[in-house]
């Protein structure tokens, strides 16, 4: 019978701490869906067709500087960033100094901003743009992977893979032309210091402009 | 100088930049606009836009004359076309603020916006924060106060708006109001319409918080704790907090509501563009309360919000955690021990092992183990009943069972029959599981078993004050931990005992039995007698005079059972007739104590002090006193956790309008705080069909009263009370109240 005493305070404490063990088990867990990509962590792997009926993956482009740029060119604020030389200004520097330049649709089939081969390069042409590249991206899981949201989003990834730069691409979030010329270019001020062999400063900004107009 | 009748309105130029494919309709818009600008549509009568435009902006005044240094209210009245939606402060996932430049006259100074409440708008998996339909941004002008009076001021303003369906389209609009200004003693006025707009808009914004809130930033995870003090966790249907910070927290990402005693935390997933601490953590927290079958939305503006400080808020609770709180309940289980409550129970039963030093090992370890169920299985019930009970929404903590006076006074009972036990007054046979009697004998085992659960139960007093950490702790976390630290505790209190049985070595240490156990049991009596006086001191406090006449009264019945009882076993004949009957009708009186001790219990619970506004506590008697005089009445039936019933009180019924029409119309208020569920209070709610707080009555001196709705507005109230007549005789028959 002394066993059965025993058992009984063993059957009461393993019985608690089982108890405590599953309940924390099931705690609630803080873990949401819905990547997000981070400054100092890799970037996110990808592999798109691009305007000339070419597959270009990230990977392709290690030990090189690549910046991307999320797209829709018939968003104001695209627009302002196009209508005002801007983007094709920044394009033209950088991938003349050996960044490469990649351009990203998201917009699903259908929706505004989304584009044929053809009528990419033709906007290509008529913008006097220079991008490396321009991918198309209909399903959305590249701009998903990224937390792309906005046109214009600007990713800035260096060498060996990793994110240094995400967010709007100045810090003026206006759809205003005139805005241009006092802007502070996060982008290109990354891309300065990572030449100079400096620590990129500001690192995020808040993204500004359209919805990407993702499939849903 | 004329003053118009409506809010003066003045819309100059509206343009819009689209693209491409809408430049057409863009064009006809524009025509549109500088031939309504020509017509002269843009006034508030005749301002219907063309089907096309999709965003109508107005600039309106809610003085119609404006006087030199008082500040006055304008607004940016935006109409949007069905389906659009233009942004909040912090637009949410993409977009772009509305943003206004004013323009004022020298001398003149415009406040920040005041941002109406926005709207979470889903587009795909990503959220923004704006306004559709309908929307008024509101500032405040301040004049200086050396303004001259010859001329009307204009105000300009260059608004800038953002406005997307699923595409988007940038507008624009110079907008200009011209008011009149008027002399220092001229009347000035609003006009009706103009009041009832910004009363609108101004109803549209979030309140201040009445509470305080802090934040913790974590590397992927945002903790808000707004410390909203006594809610019940059912009571809250919904929160989302918008954040001013425009990349704090991931928009799109559910928000985590728990609601603990300390208040609401919401857990938050920061966002990846979030690299510092935010410069203004604050924001406007939504909040969707139950009220019976309805639901209340409320919105609140949390200023100052602390980042990393205070208190860390509540998480659920590691297993270091849980094992410390459990560790804590155990130590705390074993000092229970020499708890006056607990002691003299204890110690008969260590005195029946004294005396029964020849039984066999195994059977007392077999009692032992008895004892220890016992203990366990009455805690667990106890711990049952309370997670029940919170479960069901009741507002109680360890302790619960000391905030009924019914359990307080059968606790009295209990232990003074105890006592009287220990005293000789009384002896309980074997056949009662007495007291350490029976131990060799195998019914001995359900003996040691209840007094197990007698030390549990009597042990419950003493635990309140000094187990409040490890429960309180334990209260906060699910139901499964809540109660493996509750059975941790009744584990200590067995402990003692327990071991005892287990190391019957120790037991050979304890005196030789003798003339001496009888002298410590009568001892052991007076603490028992201390524990009662507590007791019906705690009872004091819960309950009127006449509750404590019946406690008394109960007690010296119990005596009498107590005698009876003996009389029973010893008596015979008749004699045990009447010592029989004498028990029964002493146990009745004692449940008659009871009874009577519930219905006069004192309301527990501080009533509110969000309002200063004067009311008496609310009495059945004492409204029907003032029905029967035929005086005006406004009963408010609240309760410290209902949240609507706060801001009803603050932003209505606290207001200097609603108190001002209560005192011209001599109305009386009556408040009843239904915080610790009065029975009175509950009987008047049913009456009006409601299962809950908050209800609002108006009597107007004749008749049934009117019910005003469970969501007040001081113009509603206001509008109720405009109906009581007023004849300023009845005020000399006001009857003057009993006790404030």
């Amino acid at each position: 019978m002394k066993l059965v005493a025993r058992r009984t305070v063993l059957a009461v404490g393993l019985g608690g701490a089982a108890a405590i063990a599953l309940d924390v088990a099931l705690a609630p867990t803080i873990a949401y869906p819905g990547a997000q990509a981070r400054i100092g962590a890799p970037a996110p792997a990808f592999t798109l067709a691009d305007s000339n009926g070419k597959t270009v993956s990230l990977a392709d482009f290690k030990g090189k500087t690549v910046v991307l740029e999320w797209t829709n060119h018939d968003c104001p604020y695209v627009r302002k960033h196009y209508g005002g030389n801007n983007m094709q200004a920044l394009q033209k520097k950088w991938t003349a100094q050996g960044v490469v330049w990649l351009t990203l649709i998201s917009s699903a089939p259908g929706t505004e901003g989304y584009v044929s081969a053809q009528e990419a390069n033709k906007l290509t042409a008529e913008r006097g743009a220079a991008p490396s590249d321009v991918l198309f991206d209909p399903k959305g899981d590249v701009g998903r992977a990224y937390g792309a949201q906005v046109t214009p989003h600007m990713y800035v990834i260096k060498g060996d893979g990793t994110l240094v730069y995400m967010g709007g691409i100045d810090d003026k979030p206006t759809a205003r032309l005139a805005d241009l010329k006092t802007a502070k270019n996060f982008v290109d001020a990354a891309l300065s210091e990572m030449t100079q062999g400096k620590p990129v400063s500001v690192t995020t900004s808040r993204p500004y402009g359209c919805s990407i107009k993702y499939s849903s | 100088m004329p003053i118009t009748q409506r809010p003066a309105v003045v819309h100059h130029r509206s343009q819009q930049t689209r693209p491409a494919r809408q430049r057409a309709s863009g064009f006809i818009a524009y025509v549109f606009a500088l031939a309504a600008l020509l017509g002269g549509w843009a006034t508030a009568s005749n301002a219907s836009p063309p089907a096309d435009e999709l965003v109508q902006a107005e600039l309106i005044a809610e003085p119609a004359v404006i006087r030199p240094g008082e500040p006055f209210w304008v607004g940016l009245r935006l109409r949007i076309k069905q389906d659009w939606h233009v942004y909040w402060r912090n637009p949410g996932d993409s977009g772009e603020a509305v943003s206004i430049n004013w323009r004022l006259p020298p001398g003149f100074s415009a406040s920040p916006i005041a941002w109406p409440t926005p709207q979470r708008i889903p587009v795909a998996h990503l959220v923004n924060f704006g306004y559709e339909g309908e929307t008024t941004l509101l500032a405040r002008i301040t004049p200086p106060a050396s303004l001259a009076t010859a001329a009307p001021i204009g105000i300009l303003a260059d608004v800038t708006w953002l406005v997307c369906e699923k595409e988007c389209i940038p507008g624009e609009a110079s907008l200009s109001l011209s008011l009149p200004v008027a002399g220092a003693g001229a009347a000035a006025a609003p006009t009706a319409t103009a009041t009832a707009s910004f009363d609108a808009a101004r109803r549209a914004l979030p309140q201040p918080s009445p509470w305080g809130a802090r934040m913790q930033l974590a590397p992927d995870r945002v903790t808000l704790q707004v410390d909203a003090k006594g809610l019940t966790p059912g009571a809250i249907r919904s929160a989302f907090f918008f954040p001013y910070a425009e990349t704090l927290v991931r928009h799109a990402a559910p928000q985590q509501l728990d609601v603990t005693r300390d208040g609401l935390v919401l857990r938050l997933e920061r966002s990846a563009l979030s690299t510092a601490a935010p410069t203004d953590a604050g924001g406007v927290l939504v909040l969707e309360e139950t009220l019976g079958a309805t639901t209340a939305a409320h919105a609140f503006q949390l200023a100052n919000v602390a980042i990393g400080q205070g208190a860390a808020p509540y998480e659920p609770a590691s297993l270091t955690a849980v094992l410390q709180a459990a560790f804590l309940a155990l130590v705390g289980g074993v000092i229970l021990n020499l708890m006056p409550c607990v002691f003299p129970v204890l110690s008969i039963k260590v005195l029946a092992l004294v005396e029964q030093a020849g039984a066999s090992r195994s059977q007392v370890r077999r009692h032992g183990a008895a004892y220890t169920a016992g203990v366990l299985v009455a805690f667990t019930a106890l711990g049952l009943v309370l997670l029940g009970a919170r479960a069901a929404g009741a507002e109680v903590g360890w302790g619960f069972q000391l905030q009924s006076p019914a359990a307080v006074a059968l606790l009295a009972y209990l232990l003074l029959a105890m006592g009287l036990s220990l005293s000789g007054v009384f002896h309980l046979g074997s056949s009662l599981q007495g007291l350490g009697h029976g131990l060799t004998r195998r019914s001995g085992l359900a003996g040691s078993f209840f007094t197990g659960a007698l030390a549990a139960v009597v042990a419950t007093p003493c635990t309140a004050p000094f187990m409040g950490t490890a429960v309180g702790f334990a209260l906060t976390q699910p139901p499964a931990l809540s109660l493996a630290v509750i059975l941790a505790l009744g584990l200590g209190l067995a402990l003692p005992f327990l071991l005892l049985t287990l190391a019957p070595q120790l037991i050979g240490r304890l005196p030789r039995p003798g003339a001496w156990m009888e002298t410590l049991r009568q001892l052991l009596a007076f603490p028992v007698y201390a524990t009662v006086a507590w007791l019906v001191w705690v009872l004091g406090q819960q309950v009127g005079p006449a509750g404590q006449f019946a406690a008394l009264a109960g007690l010296v019945l119990v005596g009498l059972a107590a005698w009876s009882f003996d009389a029973t076993q010893s008596a015979g004949g008749w004699g045990r007739g009447m010592a029989t009957g004498g028990l029964a009708a002493s146990l009745v009186g004692i449940a008659v104590a009871v009874a009577e001790l519930e219905s006069d219990r004192e309301p527990v619970g501080a009533p509110q002090s969000a309002s200063a506004a004067r009311h008496e506590r609310f009495t059945q008697v004492r409204l029907d006193e003032l029905i029967a005089a035929q005086h005006p009445v406004f009963v408010n039936m609240t309760a410290a956790w209902c949240i609507t019933c706060l801001v009803n009180e603050r932003a209505a019924l606290g207001s200097q309008a609603v108190q001002a029409a209560f005192a011209a119309k001599g109305v009386a208020y009556l408040k009843g705080d239904w915080t610790s569920r009065n029975p009175e209070i509950t009987r008047l709610l049913q009456k009006h069909g409601r299962s809950g707080v908050p209800l609002y009555l108006l009597y107007t001196g004749s008749g049934e009263p009117v019910v005003l709705p469970q969501i007040l507005t001081p113009a509603t109230v206001l509008g109720e009370i405009d109906r009581i007549p007023d004849p300023p005789q009845r005020r000399a028959s006001l009857p003057t109240p009993a006790k404030e």
